[in-house]
């Protein structure tokens, strides 16, 4: 059974939607900036904020400036949107269908709990953002506000969420308990995580250089990114006019179960995920054209990411790239940004850069695309996603 | 979701007494509006730095975990999924009142690496050297079933695999005074607010001690009246196993639904004796499989003092906030 991407959005640092998106990996422009929405004392530190305000994101979906809201169900709004439109689908062939929705998130509503958690003890003027700390909550809103969906579910595997978010809504497909799938993940920056990052010293207070031996950390992202998937059949029932985005080839969900966050040295987890989601798709390594990695920019992650990489290409490794230096590492979104960045990639035959490399590791073989790389061949590509815990998750996409 | 797949473990850490079945015969009835569970004595099982390291959900998770792998024949372990409603929440609010208080510096990275919700489920991971499927469901009040559902998925897909299903929840007194607040917990006529710990062991392949069979499992999402459009019921069961909680906001949904799809049919509870919390489905689950096993309902699980006349088959259903519904058929 085939299972086609046929509709994507997305919102990011770089971009309000598919379009601006694919703008930026081709004029090289980073979404990188200084912080600018979150209030926080780390005014130095650098992030990758969707930008605009809660408010112009309400404005913009036609929600009452009223209305409580967070920031991560409101990037999810807009993603879910452009993916549907995208997907020529339209909400009445939704609602008339088995459609469902699968949000990857972790942080949820704690953009609001962090501002208003001295008034749920005190006040109880804000009580209405209690219930959206929780991240099943996100996903009901964002669920509420298309009102389509038959089934709604929220998984939470730190940075690889959307990617299983994904995965799991393919499963559904081929197992007949679904029509329409649109999956992938939201998650907005909070203090909360910026200042969990920090604590552990994994933050760069420079732009962030994946795979650079010089590397310092990550800078954390936001945004928002779904694919809708569909089987063939069913696509085909629906007589589009146009072509599936992409296929869905396949993908693994493993455990590395090595270190509660850190990778271990070998890459064994990322090693293990892309074999087996290369087994699942029923392709060999010398058919991947491009590797979206992880790519974080932390020490531990690019070290263990491009070993793994090394083991399972050898000397052949195609095209690498880290697009976390244009977008932030959006944690939970990560793995829907990064579907949706290797469609693109796959559509309009280019590879995103890895900007800000200058120093090979001196572990590794190879060297991350450095160049604009435009009208480049390419037919399958693979995502990659690793959380804490070791929730490593790879994805194939594949051109139709 | 057709299912052909067998619960050949359980184990729990609730309101009741843990790691066994008393509630069966002599369950703790509380008055308390919010109750924590009654944990074991952690340092027969752990060395004193996991004890120091470890919060109290953690300690649960991997005990419940190692019980149910020891009491199960196969040892192996292919999968490890949770569900959980809010997650790490205690190292969640350890950081998070830190931050507000504090500011913005001296936070401590343990407590941040502790609150993810997937933390649960990659300890599992560690605990056990599962290296396979390990994923984490957040859906309020509907995450066990989710887990299940996944789990469900995995096994109908590859016939020899060994699926580990927990469901986690913690509460903390501030979380439990901000629930009260917005509508979920300590609610007027409600039972007491709880915790969940518990570990299952999923397989095609029946057991001597098997529990129960899942024959089926769907969730949907919408309001009373449309589910009871959409469900598809399965018919000749014996009894169903309700969320119903003493809070009519609540209660009323599950005797609307139960009226509509099954007329006749028995009612039971358990939220009686367990509390309410975002996991407690997944002790619903339990208590329905464990009167499968013995063949006999407890009178203190009767709700509308309709007796079932066998038990051979229960379907659980679960609603939160009347938005999210979850049917679990269980049967011999």
């Amino acid at each position: 059974m085939r299972i086609f991407v046929t509709g994507i959005g997305i919102i990011s640092a770089i971009g309000n939607n598919a379009t601006e998106t694919t703008q930026s990996f081709i004029r090289a422009k980073s979404g990188i900036c200084p912080i600018r929405y979150l209030s926080t004392s780390h005014k130095n530190l650098l992030v990758g904020e969707v930008k605009q305000t809660n408010e112009e994101m309400k404005r913009f979906l036609g929600i009452s400036q009223s209305t409580p809201s967070i920031r991560t169900a409101l990037m999810g709004m807009i993603a879910v949107e452009e993916a549907i439109r995208s997907a020529m689908l339209d909400k009445k062939t939704m609602s008339d269908s088995m459609s469902v929705l699968i949000n990857g998130t972790t942080v949820g509503g704690m953009d609001k709990v962090e501002d208003f958690y001295t008034d749920f003890i005190e006040n109880d003027t804000k009580n209405e953002y209690i219930h959206m700390q929780h991240c099943g909550t996100c996903s009901e809103m964002i669920a509420d506000y298309h009102r389509c969906f038959k089934k709604v579910n929220t998984i939470s595997t730190a940075c690889s969420s959307a990617a299983n978010a994904i995965l799991s809504g393919a499963e559904m497909l081929r197992q007949a308990e679904a029509d329409i799938v649109v999956a992938g993940g939201s998650e907005c920056i909070t203090r909360f995580h910026l200042n969990g990052f920090n604590s552990l010293m994994i933050i760069d207070e420079s732009p962030c250089r994946p795979f650079d031996a010089m590397r310092q950390g990550l800078n954390l992202g936001e945004g928002a990114a779904f694919v809708i998937l569909e089987t063939e059949e069913h696509f085909n029932k629906r007589a589009v006019q146009s072509k599936p985005l992409a296929e869905f080839k396949g993908g693994a969900n493993v455990c590395e179960a090595y270190h509660q966050t850190a990778s271990s040295p070998n890459g064994n987890g990322a090693f293990k995920a892309m074999k087996v989601a290369l087994k699942n798709a029923n392709l060999q390594p010398s058919d991947i054209d491009y590797i979206n990695a992880h790519g974080t920019g932390t020490q531990n992650n690019d070290l263990s990411e491009g070993i793994a990489i090394q083991r399972l290409w050898g000397n052949e490794i195609p095209y690498v790239s880290s697009t976390k230096s244009f977008t932030g590492h959006t944690t939970s979104a990560a793995g829907g940004v990064e579907a949706v960045i290797s469609i693109l990639a796959l559509q309009n035959s280019i590879v995103p850069q890895n900007i800000n490399f200058e120093n090979p590791m001196p572990e590794l073989n190879f060297l991350p695309v450095v160049e604009k790389t435009q009208n480049v061949k390419l037919t399958n590509v693979i995502s990659n996603s690793f959380g804490f815990g070791g929730n490593d998750t790879s994805l194939i996409f594949s051109k139709v | 979701m057709k299912a052909n797949i067998y619960i050949n473990a359980i184990k729990q850490i609730s309101a009741q007494n843990a790691l066994c079945e008393e509630w069966f015969e002599k369950p703790i009835y509380y008055s308390e509006n919010f109750v924590k569970s009654l944990d074991e004595d952690y340092r027969q099982y752990f060395s004193p730095n996991e004890v120091r390291r470890l919060g109290k959900m953690l300690k649960r998770a991997l005990l419940t975990a190692r019980k149910a792998l020891e009491s199960n024949e196969n040892k192996s372990l292919d999968a490890i999924i949770t569900g959980t409603g809010l997650g790490c929440l205690e190292n969640t609010e350890l950081f998070l009142d830190r931050m507000v208080r504090q500011g913005e510096q001296m936070l401590n990275p343990t407590q941040f690496m502790n609150s993810t919700h997937n933390t649960i489920s990659s300890l599992i991971a560690i605990d056990t050297g599962c290296k396979g499927y390990n994923s984490t469901h957040t859906h309020n009040g509907v995450s066990f079933e989710h887990a299940l559902f996944d789990a469900v998925m995995l096994l109908n897909k590859d016939n020899n695999t060994t699926a580990m299903v927990c469901g986690h929840d913690e509460m903390t007194p501030t979380y439990f005074n901000f629930l009260q607040k917005a509508g979920y917990l300590g609610q007027q006529g409600e039972t007491f607010a709880s915790e969940t710990a518990v570990a299952m062991l999923l397989s095609r392949q029946q057991t001597d001690y098997s529990f129960c069979k899942i024959e089926a499992i769907d969730i949907l999402y919408g309001q009373p009246s449309d589910i009871v459009n959409i469900y598809q019921p399965p018919t000749e069961i014996d009894a169903i196993m309700t969320g119903i909680n003493g809070f009519d906001k609540n209660d009323n949904i599950y005797t609307d639904v139960c009226g509509k799809l099954f007329a006749d049919t028995p009612i039971l509870q358990y939220k009686n004796i367990f509390g309410e919390n975002y996991t407690a489905s997944a002790l619903g689950i339990y208590v329905a499989a464990e009167c499968i096993k013995l063949g006999v309902v407890p009178l203190h699980l009767l709700y509308n003092k309709k007796r079932p006349k066998s038990i051979r088959k229960i379907l659980s259903y679960n609603h939160f906030g009347g938005k999210n519904h979850a049917f679990v058929l269980l049967s011999k």
